[in-house]
């Protein structure tokens, strides 16, 4: 026991140190500084520089740029690295003055990345007076009131999505439009039929993971398991297929499987949340390393001025840092952003937490609103009415 | 029209996780100006490098040190062309000297050590950043200013634009604090100072019925507490003085020939308790002597570098500052002397033990300083 302990002590020493090291200068020139993220042979290194070549041969053409900010923001959400967004960002701002629709569509997703929504919203808007059947710019507005608990805007996007006759995308619409609306069993048949006219690997992948968390919400584990799993057996690298799939596991008590899974997903934040998070339910040593590793990110994000995390600090704060306070400050400050189940979740169960059932006043409030009929979130509210109950009667 | 939405579905719905996770590039600046002088350190991901110049010669996916050094001429052009820096009514020309590595929590960085020279001494330091804003909209570079003593830090973006870092920059009282809280420290960690004044007081808590006669307690607080202030002030004026005449460049010591002269001070200050020369008027040795320790604390001034609009404020911090530190130190030690001053134990193990001790040790900085050697470390000053 003292072993593992001094073990964890050490690679945690080890790792504060690599973080914080001074600068050196190696000795061998053969010493590996950095291994790159793409192998220059592998299939998406060639992608990305034969579209980089069209994007050089015709610099003032819209057309290839756009095509390449496209994979680049696609590549940001497969591995989680934001770099590629700021690459797209800076394609995009070359035709600063001459926006077309499709330019306006890539800078609304940079913009929403950045949690600019009233930006992104604008530029969607802006893209769909140049282009009224713009599906794409929909669907990504509706995605910014879904997040926003703004329900009747969204349904109007499902609406414009059905009249362009684009089924898959409506379907995705409407059936977290449903799921958020307090009528899970309706959206997990909106969303299966959906699924049943997808055309493509990536589609059936995204399907299958909403369809796995609603039947989660509904809390029907063994149906959310297989579509996790048929969403996995595609083989396609999904940042938050995982995320979903390893929260799942977490909450079915399951964290052994969820290391196995995340091995090798330490580079993506949220994910290595989940494996540090399972690390330390099991009580491994290398729990205290990846700890640190998130806590030294977190600090380098707030160094850059980035609060676009902090529904992931928040958990972070309640999970592994046990400090319920900051939690449920984070959590709430999260909150006033992004309204969608997991970020009222965190904030539920920081409360909880913390015995401030007063601060969760505004989630208590959407859960009454909304009907939201998740069986955790349900349950995590009622715990907290004796509180609120008693904190009360303490005639506080 | 189809492709391109197909593309995005697996996205829709999904802000939140590719909301944050690995992390955005940045790169990390510590700009130093004192006077003409700047420095700066620069560490770029040596991913960012490879994504703007191409240095994977071979092929492998695996950056070496051997392709990063190769590439240094380049590197150091492309960098320097996006980093402006002006003082004095014009751009000061910037070389990197030296090439080295670093880790951060997201990879591996070079680390550029680049100095210049700008045309001025005076007025805030002017810079403008632009690595990486042609290629990726989100590189942001964290910047910490050190502007002739005084801090700043900023975030740089594309649309941060040009930034100015001066005295300005900084609330006057920041700046104060800033001396008042080297002054303090120094002190504390100004191991000779600290000796020197306990040589002076550890007898204040005692007095001798005859000028040949035995040691014993003093009879009231009031008398030890009297002894102290004067000790105590008289060095702090005498500091001063000099501290300030040295820091205004109107007188200037060798430094071997203080730091050599602040050790004799302590071995004497301490031998007068063993065999008294001097008694009674304790303050004229330590005014005497505290005109050698003002050159001393002189040194680490001119080595914090300070601002010449703010001269006066920042040097009355730091004497303030040391001053405050002194009074730390007497603070503890007085009332601790003062109740043990009746025993044995004070007045053979800690009055002659204890400046015998500090003989001993301020007799080796004496030698080392002297003959410039390095007998044992942790000497002051």
């Amino acid at each position: 026991m003292l072993a593992t302990r001094l073990g964890a002590a050490l690679v945690l020493g080890a790792c504060t140190m690599a973080a914080h090291a001074a600068p050196r200068t190696p000795v061998q020139d053969s010493e590996v500084i950095e291994r790159l993220q793409l192998r220059p042979g592998d299939a998406t290194a060639r992608e990305l520089s034969a579209l980089r070549a069209a994007v050089a041969s015709q610099p003032n053409n819209p057309e290839p740029a756009v095509a390449l900010a496209q994979r680049y923001f696609a590549l940001a959400a497969e591995r989680g690295d934001p770099r590629y967004v700021g690459y797209a960002d800076a394609l995009v701002n070359r035709f600063a003055t001459q926006m077309n629709a499709p330019l306006l569509m890539v800078r609304g997703m940079v913009r929403q990345y950045r949690h600019g929504f009233a930006e992104a919203l604008a530029d969607f808007e802006a893209a769909l007076k140049l282009d009224a059947d713009l599906a794409g710019a929909h669907a990504w507005r509706a995605a910014i009131y879904l997040v926003q608990a703004n329900y009747g805007a969204a349904a109007q996007e499902c609406t414009a999505l059905q009249r362009l006759q684009r089924p898959v995308l409506h379907g995705g619409c409407a059936g977290l439009t449903q799921a958020y609306t307090g009528q899970l069993g309706a959206a997990y048949k909106t969303l299966q039929l959906a699924l049943a006219s997808a055309q493509d690997e990536d589609q059936r992948l995204w399907l299958h993971t909403r369809l796995g968390e609603v039947a989660g919400w509904q809390g029907q584990t063994n149906l959310a398991e297989q579509h996790y799993r048929q969403a996995l057996a595609l083989g396609v690298d999904d940042g938050y297929l995982l995320a979903a799939w390893t929260d799942f596991l977490l909450d079915a008590g399951r964290p052994e499987q969820v290391i196995q899974q995340l091995a090798q997903w330490e580079s993506n934040d949220g994910l290595l949340l989940r494996l540090a998070e399972a690390e330390t339910l099991l009580k491994l040593p290398a729990a205290a390393a990846h700890t640190q590793t998130l806590a030294d990110r977190f600090a380098a994000a707030k160094l850059r001025g980035d609060t676009t995390h902090q529904a992931e600090k928040a958990r972070f704060y309640l999970r592994l840092r046990k400090d319920a306070k900051e939690a449920l400050r984070l959590a709430n400050e999260n909150y006033a952003v992004q309204k969608e189940p997991r970020d009222a979740r965190i904030v539920l169960e920081s409360a909880l937490a913390d015995r401030n059932p007063a601060a969760a006043a505004a989630v208590l409030e959407w859960l009454r609103t909304s009907g939201f009929e998740g069986t955790v979130l349900r349950a995590l509210a009622q715990q907290l009415q004796p509180q609120q109950t008693s904190t009360a009667g303490g005639g506080k | 029209m189809m492709m391109r939405t197909l593309l995005l579905l697996p996205l829709l719905f999904c802000l939140h996780l590719s909301a944050w996770a690995h992390k955005a590039s940045d790169s990390y600046l510590v700009v130093q100006a004192t006077g003409t002088t700047v420095t700066v350190q620069w560490d770029i991901a040596v991913r960012d490098i490879d994504f703007a110049l191409g240095l994977d010669q071979d092929g492998s996916g695996d950056i070496t040190w051997g392709e990063l050094r190769t590439r240094q001429a380049d590197m150091a052009a492309w960098a320097l062309s996006r980093l402006e820096l002006t003082r004095g009514g014009g751009v000061c020309p910037l070389q990197v000297q030296q090439l080295q590595v670093d880790e951060h929590t997201d990879g591996a960085f070079a680390v550029l050590q680049i100095a210049g020279t700008c045309p001025g001494a005076a007025g805030p330091l002017g810079l403008q950043y632009r690595l990486l804003f042609d290629l990726d909209g989100l590189h942001r570079g964290l910047l910490r200013a050190t502007v002739d003593g005084g801090t700043h830090t900023a975030v740089l973006s594309p649309t941060s634009g040009a930034l100015q870092f001066g005295a300005d920059g900084i609330s006057r009282l920041a700046q104060f604090k800033q001396y008042l809280f080297e002054g303090v420290w120094h002190i504390w960690i100004g191991f000779d100072h600290i000796l020197f004044l306990l040589a002076l007081l550890l007898p204040a808590v005692l007095a001798r019925t005859s000028p040949q006669g035995q040691w014993r307690g003093a009879e009231r607080f009031g008398l030890a507490w009297k002894e102290v202030l004067w000790v105590v002030t008289s060095f702090t004026v005498a500091h001063s003085i000099t501290l300030s005449l040295a820091a205004l460049g109107l007188v200037s010591l060798p430094s071997r020939l203080v730091e050599s002269a602040i050790a004799l001070s302590v071995v004497l200050a301490a031998a007068n308790n063993v065999w008294p020369v001097v008694e009674g008027r304790r303050w004229v040795v330590a005014f005497c002597f505290g005109l050698i320790h003002g050159f001393g604390f002189a040194s680490v001034l001119a080595e914090l570098g300070l601002p010449t609009d703010a001269l006066a404020l920042s040097l009355l911090g730091f004497n303030l500052g040391v001053e405050t530190g002194q009074l730390a130190i007497v603070a503890v030690f007085l009332p601790v002397a003062f109740a043990l001053r009746h025993t044995a134990f004070y007045r053979k193990g800690v009055f002659v033990g204890g400046s015998l001790l500090t003989m001993l040790v301020a007799a080796l900085w004496l030698v080392e300083r002297v003959f410039d050697l390095k007998l044992f470390t942790g000497a002051g000053g």
